[in-house]
C-alpha cells in the first residue's frame, strides 16, 4: 500500500556529564548506569534485532555530547560493568529468595534478563555504545543528530560568543564521534529564538527541530501546520514537534505510560530491601538509595507506593501491544484527516527524551519495536523517515519566521529562569564573560603548553556550567544541592583558571586533576569562545 | 533564597533573558568600586530599571529595587526585542550606569493547556 504519510520519531537522547573518577559508587552516576542497562541498551537491542530481520527501523536519535562523552569514558565503562555485574549478583540470590513466589519470581528474573542483556551487550563491544550506534547509523539504518555541547538553553545565552561556542563545539564533537559532518541539530529544550537561525547555518548544521507552537507563532506562513518542513529565510530546514503524538506517549495522566500494568517507576528494592541484606550494594554510606529493582506495576490511578502489586510483564506486553495499535490508529487517522482537507501527505513528527523509553517508560523499548513492526507487517500506509531522507525527497519546504518557544511547561523558558534557580545565572555569566574576554586577549598570543591547557580547560568549565540540567534539577527539587554544587564548581573553576593564566600562576597538579574529572571535548580550543573565532 | 558564593566582578553587568510573553528576567552585579559608591551613598541606595522597546526606543516599564537585590522581574510589555537600562540618582539626578543586551520576548501563542510537555510530568510525580 502507498504511503498516506509520514512518521519521523526523534529520540533525544541526553545526560548530564557526571563523572566522579574519586568515588567508587558516586550516587548520581547511577543516572549513567540506569539510562545505559534501561534504556540505550534495550534501544540498541530493539534497532538491531529490527535491522537484522530487515526491518529498517528509520528512527532519529540526537546523543548529547556529554553522553557521547560519558559513553566513552573508560573509567565510566569499568564502573558500569561493576555496576552490572554487582546487580547480577544480588539478581542471583534474588531469584533464590524469590523462588516459592511464582509472581515476585517473574518480574526478578524479568530484571536478571535485563541486566544479562546488558553485560552481553556491553562485552560485545568492549562497553562502547557509540560503536553499534555508529554502525547502526553507516548501514543506514538510523539517523544520528546531535544537541548544544554541554545542553545550555541557547535563548538563556545573551552572549553570540557563548551561543557560537555551545554549537561549534558540538559540530567537532559529532565530527570525531561519528566521523562525519553533523546534519540535524536538536535544540536543548527545544528553545528556539531567531538569532539561532545563523549561528546554526554557521556550523553546518542543516536542520532542526522545535515546539509545535514556534510553527503555529508564524500564522498563514505555514499553512499546513505542524505537519510540514519548513525553512527559515537563510535555508536551515525546520520540523516542528506534533504535539498530539506526544502527549498520548509523555503524559502520565494520559498517556500510555500510566497503565495499571505498567511498572512503577517510584517503588524501588533498595527502599523494600532488608538493609542488611542489600548493604553491599548501597553506596559507601549504607543509606538506602535506588537500586534500579522495581518489581511493582502502577496497579491503578492513586494508589499508594505500598498498596502496588507485582509486575507482570506478559500483561504488560499485551498492553504494549494494544497502546502501538491505538498510536498508530491515531496516526493514520490524522493523516486521514489531513489529507482529506488538504490533499497532501502529512509528515507527523513525534519528539521524546530518550530516557522516556526504558528508564521512565520501562515498556517504552518494546512499544517502539511494535510500532514499527506492526508497520511493516500490516502494511500500514505510513513509513518511518528521518529528517535528511524527508527533506531529499519533498519540495522545496515553505519559509517561515517561527515563534520564540521551548517544549518546557508553559511553553517557554519558565522552567529555567524562576525564583528557585535564577541565582545560577550571575555565576553562570561571570564564567562565560571572562572566558570571551581572556580568549579575546590570549587569542592571537603565542602560549606555552601549560596556559594552552588552562585556557582549555576554563573553556570546558565555562560550557559545564551552562549545562541547563542544573537550572532544571533546581526547579524540580531534585539533587538540587548536586545541581548547585555542580554550577558552583565550574563557575570557579573557569574563573580560576582564567586568573592563573593571566597571573602566569597555573598550578598543573590542580588543572591534572581538572582535566582528569571534567574531560570532556578533547580538541576544544579556547579560542572558539573569542569574539572573531577560527568558526 | 539561596545565593552562589560570589566575588564582585571586574566591571559592572546587567542582563535581560526572556522567560516567558509577559515576563523578563534581568540581573545586575556591581565592581567593588561601584558597590563602594552604593555603599557610601555616592548613588541612592534604590536603583531603577528602564525597559525600552528597541523598534521605537519607546519606553515598556520601569522597576524599582535596593541596589544589592542583583535581580528582578520586568512585565514585557507588548513583548518583542527589548533593552534594559540601571539608573541610579545621584545627587537627585538619574544617571545611567548600565544597558543590557538585546532581549526578545515570545509573543503568545494560545497554546492549548492540555498540551503535555517534555519530561515534566513524570518528574513532577510525587515521590516516595
Amino acid at each position: 500500500m502507498s504511503s498516506r504519510g509520514s512518521l519521523m520519531f526523534l529520540l533525544h537522547a541526553h545526560l548530564p556529564y557526571v563523572n566522579h573518577p574519586q568515588d567508587s559508587a558516586f550516587l548520581e552516576e547511577s543516572w549513567f548506569f540506569e539510562a545505559v542497562v534501561e534504556t540505550y541498551v534495550p534501544l540498541i537491542s530493539v534497532l538491531e534485532r529490527l535491522s537484522a530481520e530487515g526491518i529498517r527501523p528509520g528512527v532519529t536519535i540526537s546523543i548529547s555530547p556529554t553522553l557521547g562523552a560519558m559513553l566513552e569514558n573508560e573509567a565510566l565503562e569499568r564502573k558500569l560493568g561493576l555496576y552490572v555485574e554487582s546487580r547480577l549478583e544480588l539478581l542471583e540470590k534474588e531469584l533464590e529468595r524469590a523462588k516459592d513466589d511464582p509472581a515476585l519470581l517473574k518480574v526478578v528474573q524479568l530484571y536478571h534478563d535485563l541486566y544479562a542483556e546488558a553485560a552481553e551487550l556491553l562485552h560485545k563491544y568492549s562497553g562502547d555504545l557509540i560503536t553499534p550506534l555508529k554502525a547502526l547509523q553507516h548501514a543506514g539504518q538510523i539517523e544520528i543528530i546531535t544537541t548544544a555541547a554541554t545542553h545550555a538553553v541557547l535563548p538563556l545565552l545573551a552572549r553570540p560568543e557563548a551561543v557560537r561556542a555551545q554549537l561549534a563545539v558540538a559540530a567537532e564533537d559529532y565530527q570525531d564521534r561519528f566521523n562525519r559532518k553533523a546534519a540535524g541539530f536538536w535544540l536543548p529544550e527545544c528553545a528556539y529564538e531567531p538569532r539561532l537561525n545563523s549561528y546554526l547555518k554557521l556550523s553546518g548544521f542543516d536542520y532542526t527541530f522545535m515546539e509545535s507552537h514556534a510553527v503555529e507563532a508564524a500564522g498563514e506562513q505555514a499553512p499546513n501546520g505542524v505537519y510540514s518542513p519548513y525553512r527559515t529565510s537563510n535555508g536551515l530546514g525546520l520540523f516542528a514537534r506534533d504535539a498530539a503524538s506526544s502527549r498520548e506517549v509523555w503524559s502520565a495522566k494520559f498517556g500510555y505510560p500510566g497503565d495499571p500494568a505498567y511498572r512503577e517507576f517510584y517503588r524501588d528494592y533498595g527502599y523494600d530491601g532488608d538493609l542488611e541484606y542489600l548493604r553491599p550494594y548501597l553506596g559507601n554510606d549504607g543509606a538506602r538509595r535506588p537500586l534500579g529493582l522495581k518489581y511493582h506495576r502502577i496497579t491503578g490511578p492513586g494508589a499508594d507506593l505500598s498498596a502496588k502489586q507485582y509486575y507482570d510483564p506478559d500483561e504488560a506486553l499485551a498492553r504494549v501491544d494494544a497502546h502501538a495499535s491505538d498510536f498508530l490508529d491515531r496516526r493514520q487517522r490524522q493523516t486521514d484527516d489531513f489529507y482529506s482537507a488538504r490533499g497532501g501527505r502529512p509528515l507527523i513528527v513525534s519528539c521524546y527524551d530518550a530516557e522516556l523509553f526504558g528508564h521512565w517508560w520501562f515498556e517504552g523499548p518494546a512499544f517502539l519495536e511494535a510500532v514499527i513492526r506492526r508497520i511493516r507487517t500490516e502494511r500500514l500506509p505510513l513509513q518511518f523517515v528521518t529528517p535528511t531522507e524527508y527533506l531529499n525527497s519533498c519540495q522545496e519546504p515553505q519559509e517561515i519566521s517561527p515563534g520564540i518557544s521551548s517544549w518546557g511547561e508553559n511553553g517557554y523558558f519558565d522552567p529555567w529562569v524562576n525564583e528557585t534557580n535564577d541565582f545560577i545565572y550571575p555565576a553562570v555569566y561571570a564564567a562565560t564573560d571572562k572566558m570571551i574576554e581572556t580568549a579575546n586577549r590570549y587569542r592571537n598570543q603565542d602560549l606555552n603548553s601549560l596556559s594552552t591547557r588552562a585556557l582549555n580547560q576554563a573553556a570546558r568549565e565555562t560550557l559545564l556550567s551552562q549545562s541547563s540540567d542544573w537550572a532544571f534539577l533546581l526547579y524540580i527539587g531534585s539533587h538540587a544541592d548536586y545541581a548547585k554544587g555542580r554550577l558552583e564548581d565550574h563557575s570557579a573553576n573557569a574563573l580560576r583558571l582564567l586568573s592563573e593564566v593571566i597571573e602566569k600562576k597555573v598550578d598543573e597538579q590542580a588543572l591534572a586533576a581538572l582535566e582528569r574529572k571534567n574531560c570532556v571535548f578533547p580538541r576544544i580550543d579556547f579560542r572558539i569562545f573569542a569574539s572573531v573565532s577560527k568558526f | 533564597m539561596p545565593e552562589l558564593s560570589a566575588q564582585p566582578p571586574a566591571e559592572d553587568r546587567l542582563v535581560l533573558l526572556p522567560k516567558n510573553p509577559g515576563t523578563f528576567f534581568v540581573f545586575w552585579q556591581f565592581s567593588a568600586g561601584r558597590a563602594d559608591a552604593f555603599r557610601s551613598s555616592s548613588f541612592a541606595s534604590e536603583i531603577e530599571l528602564r525597559l525600552s522597546y528597541s523598534d521605537d526606543n519607546s519606553q515598556a516599564g520601569t522597576h524599582r529595587a535596593a541596589w544589592q537585590a542583583g535581580r528582578a522581574y520586568l512585565p514585557a510589555g507588548r513583548g518583542g526585542a527589548c533593552v534594559a537600562a540601571l539608573y541610579a540618582l545621584r545627587n537627585g539626578a538619574w544617571e545611567k550606569l548600565l544597558e543590557s543586551n538585546q532581549a526578545f520576548a515570545p509573543a503568545p501563542a494560545g497554546m492549548a493547556a492540555d498540551r503535555a510537555y517534555a519530561s515534566m510530568e513524570f518528574l513532577k510525580r510525587s515521590q516516595p
